[in-house]
């Protein structure tokens, strides 16, 4: 406060005070200019080699860990209580492979439905019609309080609330009517239980990234004349992807594992066939691990899908990425039978 | 001398029978905050109006009530003789479906301080979205858009992003991307306030360009020597009303308008 009320001159402090008398620089007695200063020490000091500070720290925890982590490799290749022997000879068995294939398109059609459903649930909850807002909000809020394992005996068992369902006019007509119990099988029920919880949590995921898209960005889109659904669809959303896309990855993985709690409604997946397997010969281990195995390997196929996704929605995102590139030439150029070319290595940084 | 040949060589209509835009009464309220109140303006075919006013004056509300980005409260605005975002019927203005105003808004560009250009699309795919959209086959739109921008100077960037531009150049390719839709009327919201002071020139030599050419345009600016050269009417606005308007050269030399003068010490 003092300073903002220098006394008499505060009005005229600008043009006066500048043209009329502050002192130069250099009436301060201090050098400006003129040749720079040396000592003796410079061209030592300009000659010397760089040397980076040591953290011998880190080669004692590197140690210890890896000592640690050759301890668990020597026991889980020596213990013959693992029975690899078994796991090789179960690995691609008819059953498990046949589970292996239910896991896998049980993943893909929820995901695909979930995802689906879950932007349209996000576009309702971003929308201006309050009922479909609150529409949304309480779907999200429901589904994601109702464990997943909940969620599917309730669809298993829905023929005991409504035994029949049918096709007809509201209140009125009906055309068509099934049994309930006909319709939800174990593969519906399970399908229809996980695509209802996908769904929710994709919305939240998908809402978020729209959220994460600066206002501007529709605006300029409106202003050169483009409807709504083309600002969703061409501008909007996949500005949201860079951030929609990690979190679906992570969805999406843990989609493939939830897949294994349809065993109890007797689905076929996975781990059920294992189940089927070693409930008659007892090796239940060397089984469990098959089913392991195949889960990190459809776990790491996705992983590496979801990195070179990343990489194509950050297209424009960097400088450095250079101009054009689809998801193929991203791929193929980082795989290193092609060579990988060298600013992708330096986006890896 | 450069701005009265700028001025000369401009076309003038002959005897034209409306304004391009008019304004009347217009109003628009942010909750109890009156931003705009009552604003009458004529804008004529082929005159740059530049809107002068401290912040929060109401210049940049009223440039996007022109294109309906913002829905004014009372009065009207007309672009060539069409009512923006209403309809006349029987003592009511009914609100047009979103489709209709995507259709009058086509015909008006605009270019934005944040430049705003997507992002995730190329130089060339940014100006052809448009055209695209509207019906504009492909093709037509590509050769369309190059010429656009050998025109902002950026001949051979087509396919580069828009962050691998500077500022200067963003913005330059964001006012291609709104002739791209060959506009009757350009709104321009302070293009060069979020630009480095040496890229301000390449954006405004472009705009001049623009001027001469005979476009009529509405800018929203603090640059008053840019003012004083290319515009043929000056306004200026106080607390969301006009307190004076008329030619640069009295606007902007003698306001007679205590806020304008005082505006004016402040900016020059």
């Amino acid at each position: 406060m003092p300073d903002a009320h220098p006394p008499a001159a505060d009005g005229q402090a600008g043009q006066p005070a500048a043209g009329g008398g502050d002192a130069p620089p250099q009436d301060r007695g201090l050098p400006t200019g003129g040749p720079l200063t040396r000592r003796d020490e410079d061209s030592r000091l300009l000659a010397a080699r760089l040397v980076a500070a040591r953290h011998p720290g880190q080669w004692v925890s590197a140690a210890v860990v890896l000592v640690l982590f050759a301890m668990l490799v020597h026991t889980v290749i020596t213990n013959a209580r693992f029975q690899w022997r078994v796991v090789a000879e179960y690995f691609f068995y008819g059953s498990i492979m046949r589970g292996l294939v239910l896991t896998l398109w049980m993943t893909v059609a929820v995901m695909a439905c979930g995802f689906l459903l879950g932007i349209g649930l996000a576009a309702m909850r971003l929308s201006s019609n309050p009922v479909l807002r609150t529409l949304s909000f309480v779907y999200v809020w429901l589904v994601r309080s109702v464990p997943p394992l909940v969620q599917l005996l309730f669809w298993y068992e829905i023929a005991s609330l409504y035994p029949q369902l049918s096709l007809g006019i509201p209140f009125g007509h009906e055309f068509v009517t099934v049994g309930t119990a006909h319709l939800f099988t174990g593969v519906l029920a399970a399908f229809a239980g996980l695509t209802v919880d996908t769904a929710a949590f994709s919305a939240e995921i998908v809402r978020g990234g729209i959220l994460s898209v600066e206002r501007g960005q529709s605006e300029a889109a409106e202003a050169i004349g483009l409807g709504r659904r083309r600002i969703f669809w061409r501008i909007v959303l996949p500005q949201a992807m860079p951030a929609i896309v990690p979190a679906t990855g992570n969805l999406l993985i843990g989609l493939l594992k939830a897949t294994s709690i349809v065993s109890v409604i007797a689905v076929a997946d996975l781990l059920y066939s294992v189940q089927l397997i070693y409930q008659q010969n007892f090796l239940i281990m060397p089984l469990l691990m098959v089913a392991t195995l195949w889960y990190i390997i459809l776990t790491t196929v996705l992983s590496i899908g979801q990195y070179f996704i990343e990489r194509y929605y950050a297209r424009g995102r960097r400088r450095d990425l250079g101009p054009g590139r689809g998801l193929w030439q991203i791929a193929v150029g980082n795989l290193p039978v092609f060579g990988r070319i060298r600013h992708d290595l330096a986006g890896l940084a | 001398m450069s701005a009265a040949a700028a001025a000369a060589a401009k076309p003038v209509p002959p005897a034209e029978p409306l304004p391009l835009v008019r304004i009347r009464e217009l109003r628009k309220n942010f909750g109890l905050h009156r931003v705009l109140d009552g604003i009458d303006l004529d804008v004529h075919e082929g005159a740059v109006t530049v809107l002068l006013g401290p912040s929060g004056s109401g210049k940049s509300t009223l440039l996007r009530c022109v294109n309906h980005l913002e829905k004014p409260d009372g009065g009207f605005v007309e672009v060539a003789g069409e009512l923006i975002g209403y309809r006349y019927d029987h003592g009511r203005l009914h609100e047009l479906r979103h489709r209709q105003v995507t259709r009058q808004r086509a015909r008006i560009g605009m270019v934005f301080q944040q430049f705003n250009l997507f992002g995730h699309m190329t130089v060339l795919e940014n100006i052809i979205e448009g055209p695209v959209a509207a019906g504009v086959p492909r093709k037509q739109a590509i050769v369309t858009a190059v010429e656009l921008l050998s025109r902002v100077g950026l001949a051979g960037r087509e396919a580069s992003y828009p962050r691998q531009l500077s500022g200067g150049q963003q913005q330059r390719v964001a006012i291609a991307r709104a002739l791209a839709l060959q506009p009757r009327l350009m709104l321009f919201d302070e293009p060069t306030s979020a630009l480095d002071p040496e890229l301000v020139g390449e954006v405004l030599s472009v705009i001049r360009d623009l001027a001469a050419s005979g476009m009529t345009m509405i800018v929203v600016t603090h640059e008053i020597g840019f003012a004083r050269e290319v515009a043929d009417t000056v306004v200026f606005l106080d607390g969301g009303r006009i307190v004076e308007s008329g030619p640069p050269a009295s606007v902007l030399t003698s306001p007679s308008h205590r806020r304008a003068r005082a505006f004016l010490a402040a900016v020059l």
